[in-house]
């Protein structure tokens, strides 16, 4: 349900970035997230939709959402990167520390970032 | 005539709660305020535990709660019958509080007016997570009615709070068990702070306080 707030985010920056290179149009938005970000890609969208509905700047925009591979860090030994391939099963997002076999991990979360976007600049 | 440019941002989408939420935990320590986020499921207690605290704080700390909910006033009503000052936020949908809602109501007052900020974010265990309020730490209740795997099935607000408080401890051995709830949530990471309560008997409540470094 936050996702309509997290569309009006990425609009509000997206917006900014096309004023300052006078674009008069976006053409995609590339977003990215680890897989814990709490965000549903359909309910993005169609959030993004609705908001952009009645502006120009976003007629036709493509807004793509890249899914980043897991992290986590050791709260034992600070190894920070992949988790162990036995993934959670004991207890959900805690990972298996490839180091030290620890499962006092963190998640490295990577909240939902906006990576590049294309723009229609005039010559 | 146009043409096609790609422009590498490399921002968060939250870059602007994020900031102003950072702005709002500068302004608070600066003026030596604390700055609690409490969070937890509709009917957790949360109300009743601010009741709680509130009742404690009161004669020693000017206190600010700010409560957030889809509607109504009820909240924040209870909450300043105890002595706080409180003021209610209707989302109308929103289901979680962020750093503008905050800084809206925190620019209707003198902040030097009151020691001790506390919001009660909008009842759910899932959209508040993500959304810094500004407040130095986060607190999540939990009740031992809402089921033993609760923790289990919300692991991303746990793991951002540094309190768990597991609440409706008088119902424990009542049908309900409180052991696995203080197990996961000690699982989830092990600093984590747990403290069991039940607002209906008063217990737990000082320990709670102190573990939010007030003292009376």
């Amino acid at each position: 349900m936050h996702e309509y707030s997290l569309a009006s985010a990425i609009i509000n920056q997206v917006k900014q970035v096309a004023r300052e290179h006078n674009a008069t149009k976006v053409n995609k938005i590339t977003v990215s997230a680890d897989p814990y970000e709490m965000v549903i890609p359909e309910l993005l969208q169609d959030a993004f939709n609705i908001i952009t509905s009645e502006l120009e700047l976003f007629e036709g925009t493509q807004l793509e959402l890249l899914r980043l591979p897991a992290e986590i860090i050791c709260l034992d030994c600070d190894y920070k990167g992949k988790p162990s391939e036995e993934g959670d099963k004991e207890f959900a997002y805690n990972f298996k520390c490839p180091k030290c076999d620890s499962r006092d991990t963190h998640l490295n979360i990577r909240h939902l970032t906006i990576e590049t976007v294309d723009l229609e600049i005039p010559e | 005539m146009t043409q096609e440019k790609k422009i590498t941002v490399k921002k968060p989408a939250y870059l602007q709660n994020d900031k102003l939420a950072d702005e709002i935990r500068e302004i608070m320590k600066s003026k030596d305020k604390l700055f609690f986020n409490v969070m937890g499921s509709i009917g957790a207690g949360k109300t009743f535990l601010l009741e709680r605290i509130a009742e404690k704080l009161t004669p020693h700390y000017r206190i600010f709660v700010i409560n957030g909910d889809v509607a109504t006033t009820i909240d924040a009503d209870r909450i300043a019958s105890k002595g706080a000052t409180t003021v209610q936020i209707n989302t109308g949908g929103g289901c979680h509080l962020n750093a503008k809602l905050i800084q809206n109501e925190l620019d209707k007052i003198n902040i030097d007016d009151y020691d001790i900020f506390f919001t009660e974010n909008v009842g759910n265990l899932i959209c508040p997570s993500a959304w810094d309020v500004g407040a130095q730490l986060d607190i999540v209740v939990v009740s031992i009615t809402e089921g033993e795997y609760v923790i289990k099935k919300h692991p991303i607000i746990f793991k951002g709070a540094q309190i768990a408080v597991i609440n409706k401890c008088d119902l424990d051995g009542l049908g309900f068990n409180s052991d696995t709830l203080v197990e996961d949530a000690k699982k989830i990471k092990s600093d984590m702070k747990v403290i069991c309560t039940s607002a209906k008997q008063i217990t737990g409540i000082d320990e709670l306080i102190a573990a939010l470094g007030i003292k009376i």
